[in-house]
């Protein structure tokens, strides 16, 4: 009998849904937040946009904390691994018991865990991986604090057609989900306008060399490409069409790389001088409006060399400190959820365009400027020519 | 076209052929796949890189360093962690290979982490034009190093007594000992040598791509590749196989799915292993009962 009803009481446990309880993660005097980010592996670079949001967590707690309340920032290495992702948010969520999550680098480890995090009810402010179906289709839990995928792949498209007589557009892009978060909204703008891509091309991550694309794309003779690419293999990709004699083509690249870093990488600005990025901030890396963030992360990190990755995420730092303070001392997971739903026209003060949450729409980034070498020093642009 | 993916993928395969060739040399005399090799890749270019850009040493005798300080590791590696596991079951040798290689893998993590490094061009020369050819400079350094040290290497196994040491080992281990030679020895030499061949791949494919602590893994699987097509143990099989690898990349890539590229060596090492399990010059495996 007993052992019976031990086996029913575990069947009815296997079978409850595993959400996490409203406010696991919370003290008098501190909040555990789940900061999970690539911090191995070779897209351990953007594991820079977590160290970003984890510094303004620090300078909030020296000026006080939130409503009386430590910040306190518990992570978990997703190595942007999916099996390790899902690892590292079932730790997080059930044996750290952490009150909300924040952060998360690689669409690919955010696709995997939603599905746990979306049962388990905790909040999840996405801070740096952009791939629409993180949040849509819409999770009561889950808000998205950069431009999506498909807000920046319109974004990238737009730019390219915004330089005049650019007809034949080429597409190179990683064959995963990230990559197509970028290309797709792309490929679909310009559809919109009539534009079917010249030629479509795959570079896989850890490829050494792009001779095989830029051959076809050479043969497709494009008056733009648009390449969603990762940060080395943009740096190959660039390096050979230099090779190959088609540095003047100008690419437009993903917010997955900026010029500053790829210009290190590629050691030449000749290799660069048409590369083009999304770029959300308000100012180029090392512009005056930047530099008080910048300093900001170097004064809790020290050794943290700043790239554009580096304040990917402040902007959901700065929703989350605001819903977290409108949510008051009687603080729960769904008091902090309302309060991020009531964001309205936010100027984080460091994103180019404002964020706004709803009941409805979850997604709170709608646009982004643009980054490309003028005169040699890297500049913000609304458009072909056009400074921000 | 067809000609500049030639050029390109004899490029990329003479990377794979240093690969291929250095975990066959251990494999002849061993019998043990070094699972963690693509990890001795990585070192080198690593070592390389320090000596390079944050000792400032120049690139010839810092690559020469580097290729020495891997030869060590490897020996070291043979002498310490490979002898004393002997006698163990066959599958130790294969998981103190991995667990090493990720030993190394996170070391680098440790030092470098998050960081994708950049190495200068090393053979920075303009490209030559030859009608719509380009023949690049790094195209002409990577295969010209790599011809030279294959032309040194199979002179020495052909015309030395290393090379008659080298093929009665790969016979039998015990005649071998029966006719004086130290075979612990040799081997931990061999470890060595396999060790300091992957590091010259690492240390030429460094300035090529960029530096990072995984960089070994898809070499090792180029490495897997090559070795199943050219046959198991045998070592000009080895070096063939891997530059008919990268040609075959590069024409999948570009005549029929650029996404052919990256599961090429997967494909090959699935043909060969059903239609010609011996590679193209191995040795036909025979099983007496």
């Amino acid at each position: 009998m007993k052992q019976t009803l031990t086996l029913l009481t575990g069947l009815l446990l296997i079978a409850m849904p595993a959400t996490a309880e409203e406010t696991t993660g919370l003290t008098e005097d501190m909040i555990k937040i789940g900061v999970m980010a690539p911090f191995s592996g070779n897209a351990a670079s953007y594991s820079k946009a977590e160290i970003g949001l984890m510094a303004y967590y620090d300078k909030i707690n020296d000026e006080g904390g939130v409503n009386g309340r430590k910040l306190v920032a518990v992570q978990e290495d997703t190595a942007c691994d999916p099996a390790k992702g899902l690892a590292a948010a079932k730790k997080l969520i059930f044996q750290d018991e952490v009150f909300m999550l924040h952060g998360n680098s690689c669409s690919g480890v955010a696709l995997a865990i939603r599905p746990v995090i979306e049962e388990a009810g905790l909040p999840w402010v996405i801070a740096h991986a952009a791939s629409d179906s993180i949040s849509d289709p819409l999770a009561a839990n889950i808000f998205h604090g950069l431009p999506t995928g498909s807000a920046n792949g319109r974004a990238m498209a737009q730019f390219v057609l915004s330089r005049p007589d650019t007809k034949r557009v080429a597409i190179i892009e990683h064959s995963n989900d990230w990559a197509h978060s970028y290309s797709d909204p792309a490929r679909a703008y310009l559809k919109e306008q009539g534009i079917e891509p010249v030629a479509d091309q795959t570079m896989e991550r850890g490829q050494t060399d792009a001779t095989a694309q830029i051959l076809t794309l050479r043969e497709a003779k494009p008056d733009f490409i648009i390449a969603a690419l990762y940060e080395a293999e943009t740096a190959i990709f660039l390096r050979d069409l230099k090779k190959y004699g088609m540095s003047d083509i100008p690419v437009m690249g993903t917010a997955g790389t900026d010029l500053e870093n790829t210009l290190i990488r590629v050691g030449d600005l000749e290799t660069v001088k048409n590369y083009f990025v999304i770029h959300s901030y308000i100012d180029s890396l090392n512009g005056d409006k930047l530099k008080p963030w910048g300093d900001m992360i170097t004064k809790y990190y020290p050794d943290e060399q700043l790239s554009t990755f580096s304040f990917a995420s402040l902007g959901s730092a700065v929703a989350v400190v605001e819903a977290l303070k409108n949510a008051g001392r009687d603080l729960t997971r769904s008091g902090f959820i309302a309060e991020m739903e009531k964001i309205d026209n936010l100027d984080t003060g460091i994103l180019s365009d404002p964020m706004t949450f709803t009941h409805d729409d979850h997604q709170g980034v709608k646009g982004s400027a643009v980054a490309g070498f003028v005169d040699g020093e890297p500049t913000v642009l609304r458009a072909w020519g056009e400074r921000y | 076209m067809f000609l500049q993916l030639s050029i390109s993928g004899l490029s990329q395969g003479a990377i794979y052929a240093l690969v291929a060739l250095s975990l066959t040399v251990v494999y002849r005399s061993t019998t043990i796949v070094n699972f963690g090799h693509g990890d001795f890749v990585m070192a080198g270019a690593f070592v390389s890189y320090v000596l390079t850009v944050m000792l400032g040493i120049a690139f010839l005798p810092a690559a020469l360093l580097s290729v020495i300080a891997l030869f060590l590791l490897g020996l070291c590696f043979s002498r310490g962690l490979i002898r004393p596991i002997r006698g163990g079951p066959h599958i130790g040798f294969a998981l103190m290979c991995i667990a090493v290689g990720f030993v190394m893998r996170g070391i680098a993590r440790i030092v470098w982490g998050r960081e994708v490094l950049p190495m200068p061009s090393v053979f920075d020369m303009p490209p030559i034009f030859i009608g719509n050819l380009i023949i690049t400079g790094d195209a002409v350094f990577i295969i010209g190093t790599t011809a030279v040290l294959l032309v040194i290497f199979f002179a020495v196994l052909a015309l030395t007594d290393i090379g008659k040491m080298v093929q009665a080992v790969y016979q039998s281990q015990r005649g071998a000992q029966l006719i004086g030679i130290n075979v612990d020895r040799f081997n931990d030499i061999t470890w060595g040598v396999g060790a300091a061949l992957g590091a010259v791949g690492g240390i030429l494919i460094a300035p090529v791509s960029l530096l990072h602590p995984d960089i070994g893994a898809s070499f090792l699987l180029k490495g897997f590749a090559a070795m199943t097509l050219g046959g198991f143990g045998s070592l000009h099989g080895a070096v063939i196989g891997a530059l008919m690898l990268g040609v075959a990349e590069q024409y999948a890539g570009a005549y029929i799915n650029s996404a052919l590229i990256d599961i090429t060596a997967y494909l090959v090492i699935v043909i060969v292993l059903l239609v010609r399990p011996h590679g193209l010059f191995g040795r036909k495996a025979v099983v007496k009962v």
